[in-house]
């Protein structure tokens, strides 16, 4: 305990020594009010016939609107509001059993749930010559889950502003009372918290290239449990790391830039991940971009997973996302302007396969595939 | 990863890179070229991905938790 809080301190207190970074652009206000709202469908796929007792059975289908406030303040500082609202139903895995030809199949929950969450953030940001520093608190509420977040974050550039340093610090509680009445849950009443700490550095390397660093490290604290997953019970304590970096690209032919995000990820629940994002934004013509996108990801499973979970072990999750899977996501961004509206359309596809993964382990009947569309407007005020 | 993480950013610090004079960096600062191009589809896409898979965060803060499942 006493190491894990000395790592977060050092962390800390390193992150308060160096300076940060946002982006080329954000050592300024913005010169305008912006207001946009969203739209967002996702859709998971039904669960096979064949993976289920039961028969196939329908997931997971949420629906969420996001309004978006961003206004300049006096000089120097600037204000953000974020509204997001979601409606979701279906149901989802309760846990793995071993059926009669020997293969895991997995029971679901049944009954429909049905839940609705809001979330509410507010940024408050200041501009200096060499950089800037923000202010966020965010309130999550939902029937079962009520969360509370803060975090600062600085960015500050070198004199020559080829490098810019970053950090970010949070800290979140969480409060969890499951819903009675669809499935058993592991607790009546529970919290958990979180603390992390963010530092980055990023650096201009040619005309048209940057590149980035960064490096996070967060501890969690309290009930980590699954409350509505029949074999689940988690260690109480969880400590992670990861390591990111960045590439942007300009190419004069064809106006197009290459966005390359790479991240490692690693846990003392015994879970790693490897996250590959590239995306390719296309120009055509002043107004309209057209951007497709791929990732890729694989994790390792955590130690006290099993597809049937021994439950007579101190650890033990049947929970499809602690096995070992690889997943790959693609899809395509437009942007469209007109005058000061900006239209944005989106669309996903995200599927998932144990054998796509990089790190062994036995394949989850539960692993979910899903579809994801997005409409969004904004506005500018200038 | 940690000795990992520090030659990174040994590297990163140490690099010759090429100088970039401020009247230069103009493509630098199109909207392609910023780390974060949306940040309402960047939010929405680390929710429902931290929601479905065992890994999270390393852009920044980590910001708050949800029930999702």
């Amino acid at each position: 305990m006493a190491d894990r809080q000395s790592a977060l301190l050092a962390l800390t207190s390193s992150a308060l020594l160096l300076p940060a970074y946002q982006g080329v652009r954000a050592d300024a206000p913005p010169d305008f009010t912006e207001l946009g709202m969203r739209y967002s469908k996702y859709e998971e796929d039904n669960t096979q016939g064949s993976k289920t007792f039961g028969g196939s059975s329908e997931r997971y289908e949420i629906d969420a609107a996001q309004f978006h406030l961003l206004a300049p303040v006096l000089d120097d500082w600037s204000v953000a509001v974020d509204l997001q609202w979601e409606d979701m139903s279906g149901a989802s895995p309760w846990f793995v059993g071993q059926s009669l030809d020997g293969g895991p199949k997995v029971i679901m929950s049944g009954a429909s749930i049905e839940d609705t969450r809001t979330e509410v953030s507010v940024t408050t940001r200041y501009y200096y010559d060499r950089g800037n520093a923000g202010f966020n608190y965010v309130h999550s509420d939902e029937d079962d889950y009520e969360s509370d977040a803060v975090a600062l974050d600085g960015a500050f550039n070198s004199a020559d502003g080829m490098t810019t340093y970053s950090a970010a610090v949070s800290t979140s509680h969480d409060d969890i009372s499951p819903t009675q009445g669809s499935v058993p849950t592991n607790t009546l009443n529970d919290d958990k918290d979180s603390s992390s700490a963010w530092v980055g550095v990023s650096r201009i390397i040619s005309k048209n290239a940057i590149v980035r660093f960064g490096l996070a490290y967060t501890y969690r604290d309290g009930f980590l449990t699954d409350p509505y997953k029949k074999n689940d019970r988690r260690p109480d304590e969880r400590e992670e790391w990861v390591l990111g970096t960045g590439y942007r690209h300009y190419f004069i032919w064809p106006d197009g830039a290459l966005q390359a995000d790479y991240r490692y990820f690693d846990d003392d629940w015994g879970v790693a991940s490897h996250t590959l994002d590239l995306a390719w934004h296309q120009n055509l013509g002043e107004r309209t971009q057209l951007i497709p996108f791929l990732r890729y990801y694989s994790q390792s499973e955590a130690d006290f997973f099993a597809n049937v979970a021994n439950t007579d072990q101190r650890y033990f999750a049947d929970d499809y996302r602690l096995s070992a899977f690889g997943a790959v996501s693609g899809g395509l961004r437009l942007r469209h302007e007109i005058g000061d509206w900006a239209l944005s359309a989106v669309g996903e596809r995200y599927e998932t396969d144990e054998s796509w993964g990089v790190f062994s382990g036995d394949e989850s009947p539960a692993l979910v595939n899903f579809w994801r569309y997005s409409l969004g407007l904004d506005y500018r005020f200038r | 990863m940690k000795q990992l993480a520090l030659v990174l950013f040994a590297v990163l610090a140490l690099c010759g890179c090429e100088t970039v004079e401020p009247w230069e960096r103009g493509v630098l600062a199109k909207r392609e070229m910023q780390w974060q191009t949306d940040p309402r589809e960047s939010s929405l896409q680390a929710q429902i991905f931290a929601s479905k898979e065992a890994s999270s965060g390393g852009q920044g803060a980590a910001g708050g938790g949800c029930g999702c499942n």
